[in-house]
């Protein structure tokens, strides 16, 4: 053999091993388990926060703060994913062999190793031993099939003779799901869209970056409401949404949280809610002078304040702030230089922070509006996920519940006593397969006792 | 009468039970037994009358719920269905000596429920989240799972106690421990309990998953629940696997199913101690 082709042969045996699948199952559950003990989706810095400078440092190179999403962990995966397949290929060839396979010879002592073994007699002649036999076998279990044997007779009866494969069906519904998860990751995304009552959009904040993405569509919250029950737990999130395409409404239907909405592949999922600022009127007091100019802010728009170089702008907003009230988060902007910034409470006039820089800022009035908070993603694997779901639990059943079992009956034609040899198999070697065989020998020492000519009862 | 006093007269009456049991094999007799199969039925059916009564009060309540929606009713409901899959096996394989440990889990399950001073047993109404058919499917699969992992590892646990008196043999244990099943038997019976709950647990993480993507659109996100439950499933499926391609059996097979029931603890109660995810409503 070449040296490329023995290399790539032992990486294959590696890759099938028992021992690759066991060090990574153990490597998959310990690092499952770190990944629920740590919180997850920590910085850096609030690693080194938590657990110090030189933990923090190894746990962020570990990716253990988003250690699922980590690529030594997806690796890991990946790696078992291929284990998997390996080892189902490389067992599949024999399995179905096995299948296959029809007995050519039967022969007494062999069948006298089995596990499940019995030797009977009998006086009657051997074609009526046969015929009971075969008509009890094959009501009883399954119809026996002759095989040559030199001066007697010999059958083999078989059943499930297929249910072999499901592990493998098994085994192939677990690369199916991972499969779909593969697909949905790759061809699909998921994001989240704040939609205030009343506005349309049609980008996506995908989760997981700064992106966003444009929907061929618009979206519209034409409502949204949240209810209560007596006891204040949240009852119901309600939203009102609108579907547009080139500005004619194509679908109109609320959602709520388990009842999402989904047109063209993406689906709306409602997800939180919130209250966000329109508009503000603020005051700004000169602390030396006195002097007081008024301004009407947007939200997140910047706007001049009047003789000075400045430009001021409403960057935050909070619904509310350490139960003080509604804050919002003003920003003092200067081409070249560091924007300041403070928290401005709006209904705490007096509050000792209401400034910024050298003005004292009062909010004098402000119109907030609620938003609905959708979770939006597109899973073009979800269908594979899905089969793979079904088959993963109707191969388990059959798995567990079915079994090859297989019998061997040999009958002698010497005279005058005949011998009866009598063998089975299970694949799966079972108690309940030792009381089935059990029963179907009594069965058969009482068939074979009816004297010839008379009937059975 | 409500059902929450039923349910105090039920956690005595599986104490009850688990003595009758406990008695009937240490002093062989059969009567007591039989005592503890009668009381089993007998709590068993006044458990799904204190659920169904359970589940109408809700109605009266306006909230109208099943009864599996927080941790003390998932107890409650975890006891039900240990005892009403242990009880079916011993009517279809005639051992009676099995109930002990069952019993036992069964009771002290209650007993957390009634007595557990941060256990909440008010009826509460379903948040947002809940309110989905997917919630009686996921919750009942899963716990029926959960409910053969237990009894498998009650008779694991019968395995290795028995099996550690064969090696030096003691006339005193031998009397107490002649009256379990022979370790073969012991043995298929903790296969076939981890094949019927390995099933279960996979229907119950499947339906979950496919309610999370209903409810939220994703259906495996690494909440600390799934995870342990995905562990849980691995180590079930480990001890499949070595079991018919390695052929190991019995004390390796039996350590395994109770470590494997150690993992499903852990996946119920100790993920509630740990972070809350999205499940944290089952923590409550």
């Amino acid at each position: 053999m070449r040296q490329t082709s023995s290399f790539w042969q032992s990486f294959y045996d590696q890759l099938a091993s028992i021992k690759l699948t066991v060090i990574t199952l153990t490597v998959i559950a310990v690092g499952s388990l770190i990944g629920t003990v740590i919180p997850q989706g920590l910085t850096q810095e609030q690693l080194v926060e938590e657990y110090g400078p030189r933990w923090g440092y190894i746990m962020d190179l570990l990716k253990l703060g988003d250690l699922y999403h980590a690529s030594w962990f997806r690796f890991l995966l990946l790696l078992l994913c291929l284990n998997l397949v390996v080892c189902t290929l490389r067992r599949l060839p024999k399995t179905l062999k096995q299948i296959r396979y029809r007995d050519q010879k039967v022969e007494p002592q062999k069948l006298s190793q089995f596990g499940h073994y019995k030797r009977l007699e009998s006086r009657l002649p051997q074609e009526e031993v046969v015929a009971r036999i075969e008509a009890l076998v094959a009501r009883e279990f399954a119809s026996i099939r002759r095989v040559e044997a030199a001066d007697a007779y010999a059958g083999v009866a078989e059943r499930g003779n297929w249910s072999r494969l499901s592990v493998y069906m098994v085994h192939f519904s677990v690369i199916v799901i991972l499969l779909g998860a593969l697909v949905g990751s790759m061809l699909g995304f998921k994001g989240m869209m704040n939609i205030v009552e009343g506005d349309t959009a049609s980008r996506v904040n995908l989760t997981g970056s700064h992106q966003t993405l444009p929907l061929p569509f618009e979206v519209r919250c034409d409502h949204f409401d949240v209810s209560f029950y007596d006891t204040g737990a949240p009852k119901e999130y309600r939203s009102d949404l609108s579907i547009l395409e080139n500005g004619q409404v194509v679908i109109q239907q609320p959602i709520r949280v388990n009842d999402p909405l989904s047109y063209k592949g993406v689906t709306f999922y409602q997800a939180s809610y919130g209250a966000t600022l329109v508009s503000a009127e603020v005051e700004f007091t000169e602390r030396e002078t006195g002097k007081t100019t008024k301004l009407s802010l947007p939200f997140q728009k910047p706007v001049a304040l009047p003789g000075t170089p400045f430009q001021v702008e409403v960057v935050n907003y909070q619904e509310n702030v350490r139960d003080l009230g509604p804050a919002l988060g003003i920003a003092l902007l200067k081409e070249g230089q560091e924007p300041m910034g403070s928290w401005i409470l709006a209904k705490v006039p007096n509050f000792h922070g209401n400034r910024l820089q050298g003005y004292q800022v009062k909010v004098v009035d402000f119109q907030q509006a609620h938003y609905t908070g959708l979770q939006v993603k597109s899973d073009p694997g979800i269908w594979l996920v899905l089969t793979g779901f079904v088959l993963l639990l109707v191969s388990i059943g059959f798995t567990f519940y079915t079994s090859h079992r297989k019998l061997w009956v040999w009958v002698s034609a010497r005279n005058p006593r005949k011998e009866i040899h009598i063998a089975a198999k299970t694949n799966k070697n079972s108690l309940a397969f030792e009381r089935e065989f059990d029963h179907l020998l009594k069965r058969l020492q009482d068939e074979l006792q009816v004297k010839q000519g008379e009937t059975r009862k | 009468m409500d059902s929450s006093l039923l349910l105090s007269i039920i956690t005595f009456a599986y104490l009850c039970c688990a003595l009758a049991y406990f008695s009937g094999t240490i002093f062989r007799h059969n009567r007591f037994l039989l005592l503890g199969t009668a009381i089993g039925w007998i709590t068993l059916a006044l458990q799904t009358v204190a659920l169904l009564l359970r589940w109408w009060e809700s109605y009266q309540l306006g909230y109208g719920h099943a009864p599996l929606s927080n941790l003390y009713e998932s107890l409650v409901f975890a006891s039900w269905a240990i005892m009403i899959v242990y009880l079916i096996l011993e009517q279809r394989s005639k051992l009676r000596t099995l109930g002990l440990f069952p019993a036992l889990f069964a009771f002290l399950a209650m007993a957390y429920a009634s007595f557990s001073t941060s256990m909440d047993s008010r009826i509460q109404p379903l948040v947002p989240a809940l309110k989905s058919n997917w919630l009686i499917a996921h919750v009942i699969t899963c716990f029926v799972g959960y409910a053969g992992f237990a009894v498998a590892c009650g008779v694991s646990a019968l395995y290795l106690m028995k099996g550690a008196s064969g090696e030096q043999p003691n006339p005193d244990s031998q009397r107490f421990l002649g009256r379990f099943p022979d370790l073969r038997q012991l043995d298929e019976l903790n296969y076939q309990l981890i094949m019927f709950g390995f099933l279960w647990l996979s229907i119950g993480i499947i339906t979950g998953a496919i309610w999370a993507n209903s409810a939220w659109g994703t259906y495996w996100s690494w909440d600390p629940k799934e995870t342990w439950s995905l562990i849980t499933w691995i180590v079930y499926a480990t001890l499949l696997h070595a079991r018919t391609m390695r052929g190991w059996r019995g004390k390796r097979v039996a350590w395994l199913s109770v470590v494997g029931f150690g993992c499903v603890l852990f996946t119920y109660f100790g993920v509630n101690f740990l972070a809350r995810g999205l499940h944290s409503y089952a923590a409550m």
